[in-house]
């Protein structure tokens, strides 16, 4: 029961999020927690941003260097046992794994445990396997979960962020009809102690345990995997084959470089300062270990990123996935990850999507932005969000893919902006139009063209005269004042001002 | 050409060509391991008893619970006496450590191996101690395997206080010199736990539930 590949169809997904109670319930109870505890973290650690400076220029470094970097890694992952397999394509990847889950079976089809992973999203991994007739077991609790609603995750750290305590429940009920079904679930505790007891016997039957990387070690060949639920251990160490789907990128040069991205990975992601269990891998089983897998194999995805090297979007390889451009987004806290009919979802899929995509399937993407700038301001790898949206942007104008609609609009405002005299007229005359149609109230409830934003807001009355000519009234008088009271301008603007009554 | 080749030429056509000095760049990163990234200040804490201090603090701030002992020959009672605290029967599992099997662990009820199905308690020797985070290093072999550090129900980990390294770089220069070649390094810290229903922290979700540190002073 693996969910259908998701359609990036933002516009369309958009308002039904908005319009989905279970899903504004969910993002309202999950709410700021990961900003705060990101915030709390950062403020612990006084090295924070020369962290972010040094991971950036560590992982530039690795990129202008990558094929050396990937030649030394696969020579030292070969040395330590792993077998090691290159796919360039969704598809390629699909068939490296689903001949090791033949080769590996011990019934007529394998049984597939899985930690957590989003390359395996990427390649629609589940779907290739279950088409196969293999039966695939999701372990970390919050894709265990959207597996048994057949849902995608919705964040990439915390896939069920949509998901309410009660649906949960209900979606027990339903998968585990082997247990009395007069039990109470009186609280989280008692649905994750189910899942723990339900999961616990699969890692003993599983075949195939599939994990992804966090980072892979050119200097040791290790793959290293970040978790807080010990499910990915279990899933490595129990089944017969461990194999780690990971994509060309994930490459670090040194152990050393490793805890740099550690340090800011899970400050970054959940406020911890360090994640419950990072686990470095090498090879199969050794000679005398009593347990441990008895194959390793690592599949090294392209699907596009060899591309992307050199491009405007090469800075985008350097994400670690720590979801903190989603936490603090406010278009991916209003209307959830699913809206974006996506793997990735949130600011950091706006931007890799259209790349590993293109921009036909997924250009709409880079426009679920308000370009508020704060996914820059907290990434940890100090990823220039906005500006690679604004690229897509443009290429997806250049190639006509903008709506009709849209395109009018911006030709509409070029037209007057190219006028600024025009431009001031008009806007002066609109604003206190729309002043004098808002009466005492200050507000819109409606607007004509503009429902979109007032079904799930009120749009702000302007307040007296426009930015510009405030601007410029405040300039007079500051040089008037001759040096005194400068930050005066810097309250222009907003709605937030005094009201008109 | 090879899926393999082709990926690799791509790379090298977009990465500007791995030039004699790209290579020999690389090369001499590889080769001389230091860290080019700044070291913060909770990872150089000087002096062993205030290291030993940072990571009980560190270890208690994600739910571990520690102990610290005089000597290894007062860990059978000490563990003994954790498991009666905690309702759990005096028997537990363990994997052929010598630290550990020349203790007289007359009093309990041990038996050694990998994890099982059903594990309530398991007893584990670490490599290192790493006093930034709270962590403990584990490397898995007979010795001590690595599902017993999962599959425990409660965790029970033994370290020596001189094992604890101040950060990730002390760590590193551990492993690199021991010689060891384990297939798992793991790292950590605190029992398991899970946010994935409405983001509220869930102590025990697939690993153990309980997670305590016997720190033997030198």
């Amino acid at each position: 029961m693996s969910a259908q590949p998701p359609v990036a169809d933002f516009k369309n997904n958009a308002p039904e999020a908005l319009a989905n109670n279970m899903v504004q319930t969910a993002m309202r109870r999950a709410g700021g927690g990961f900003v705060t505890k990101r915030a709390v973290a950062r403020d612990a650690l006084p090295e924070f941003d020369a962290l972010r400076d040094a991971a950036r220029d560590l992982k530039n470094h690795t990129l202008a260097n990558l094929d050396i970097y990937l030649e030394r890694y696969e020579q030292a992952a070969i040395a330590a046992g792993a077998q090691v397999h290159w796919a360039e394509t969704v598809e390629d990847a699909q068939k490296i794994v689903l001949e090791i889950c033949e080769r590996v079976k011990r019934g007529p089809k394998a049984v597939v445990n899985k930690g957590k992973s989003m390359i395996s999203e990427e390649i629609d991994l589940n779907h290739a396997l279950e088409a196969a007739g293999h039966r695939v077991i999701e372990t970390d609790l919050g894709e265990y979960i959207i597996q048994l609603r057949g849902e995608r995750p919705s964040h990439i750290i915390a896939p069920a962020v949509h998901v309410t305590r009660e649906q949960v429940e209900s979606d027990f009920r339903a998968s585990h009809p082997q247990l009395d079904p007069s039990r109470r679930f009186p609280d989280a505790a008692s649905l994750v102690r189910e899942a723990r007891s339900v999961l616990r016997g699969k890692y003993f039957e599983a075949d195939v345990g599939i994990t992804g990387a966090n980072m892979l070690i050119a200097e040791t060949g290790q793959s290293v995997i970040v978790t807080n639920e010990g499910n990915g251990d279990l899933t490595q160490s129990l089944a017969r084959a461990h194999v780690v789907v990971a994509s060309l990128e994930k490459i670090v040069p040194t152990l050393d470089d490793a805890s740099t991205v550690l340090r800011l990975l899970a400050r970054s992601a959940t406020g911890q300062k360090s994640s419950v269990y990072t686990t470095f891998s090498s090879g199969p089983r050794r000679a005398q270990d009593p347990d441990g897998p008895e194959e390793y194999h690592v599949v090294l995805l392209d699907n596009g990123r060899s591309n992307m090297l050199g491009s405007e979007f090469e800075d985008m390889l350097r994400c670690i996935r720590c979801g903190a451009c989603m936490n603090h987004c406010p278009v991916y806290q209003s209307v959830g990850g699913h809206a974006y009919g996506a793997v990735y979802v949130g600011p950091m899929g706006a931007v890799l999507t259209p790349s590993l995509r293109g921009v036909e399937r997924g250009g709409q993407l880079p426009n679920a932005s308000t370009f508020c700038g704060r996914c820059e301001a907290v990434c940890p790898m100090r990823i220039p969000l906005p500006k690679m949206m604004r690229h897509w942007r443009e290429r997806e104008f250049e190639r006509g893919l903008t709506p009709g609609a849209a395109r009018y609009g911006l030709k509409f405002w070029a037209f007057f902006a190219r006028r600024p005299w025009l431009y001031r007229a008009c806007a002066s005359l609109g604003m206190r139009l729309l002043a004098w149609r808002a009466g005492s109230r200050g507000r819109f409830a409606w607007l004509p063209l503009g429902s979109g934003w007032t079904k799930h807001r009120d749009f702000p009355a302007p307040q007296g005269a426009t930015f510009q000519s405030q601007w410029a009234a405040a300039k007079k008088k500051q040089g008037r004042a001759a040096g005194g009271g400068s930050g005066e301008g810097a309250d222009l603007g907003g709605d937030g001002g005094g009201s008109g009554d | 050409m090879s899926a393999r080749d082709r990926i690799l030429d791509r790379v090298r056509r977009q990465a500007g060509g791995s030039s004699a000095r790209a290579l020999q760049g690389v090369a001499q990163r590889l080769q001389s391991l230091e860290q080019t990234s700044p070291v913060p200040a909770i990872a150089s804490t000087a002096g062993p008893d205030a290291r030993l201090r940072q990571f009980i603090a560190e270890a208690e701030a994600v739910q571990a619970s520690t102990t610290v002992l005089p000597d290894f020959s007062s860990l059978p009672a000490a563990l003994a006496e954790e498991l009666r605290r905690r309702n759990l029967g005096p028997t537990f599992r363990m994997g052929t450590e010598a630290a550990f099997t020349e203790l007289d662990w007359t009093s309990l009820d041990l038996s050694q191996g990998k994890g099982r199905l059903r594990e309530p308690a398991t007893l584990s020797r670490a490599f290192l101690g790493v006093a930034e985070v709270g962590a403990v290093v584990l490397l898995s072999g007979p010795d001590n395997p690595v599902t017993l550090s999962f599959l425990g129900e409660t965790h029970f980990i033994v370290l020596r206080a001189s094992e604890i390294e101040p950060g990730f770089e002390g760590a590193w220069a551990r492993l690199r010199s021991s010689g060891r070649e384990s297939r798992t390094v793991n790292f950590i810290a605190g029992p398991s736990r899970t946010g994935d229903i409405e983001l509220t922290l869930e102590l025990g979700a697939h690993g153990p539930i309980a997670l305590h540190i016997f720190v033997v002073q030198d």
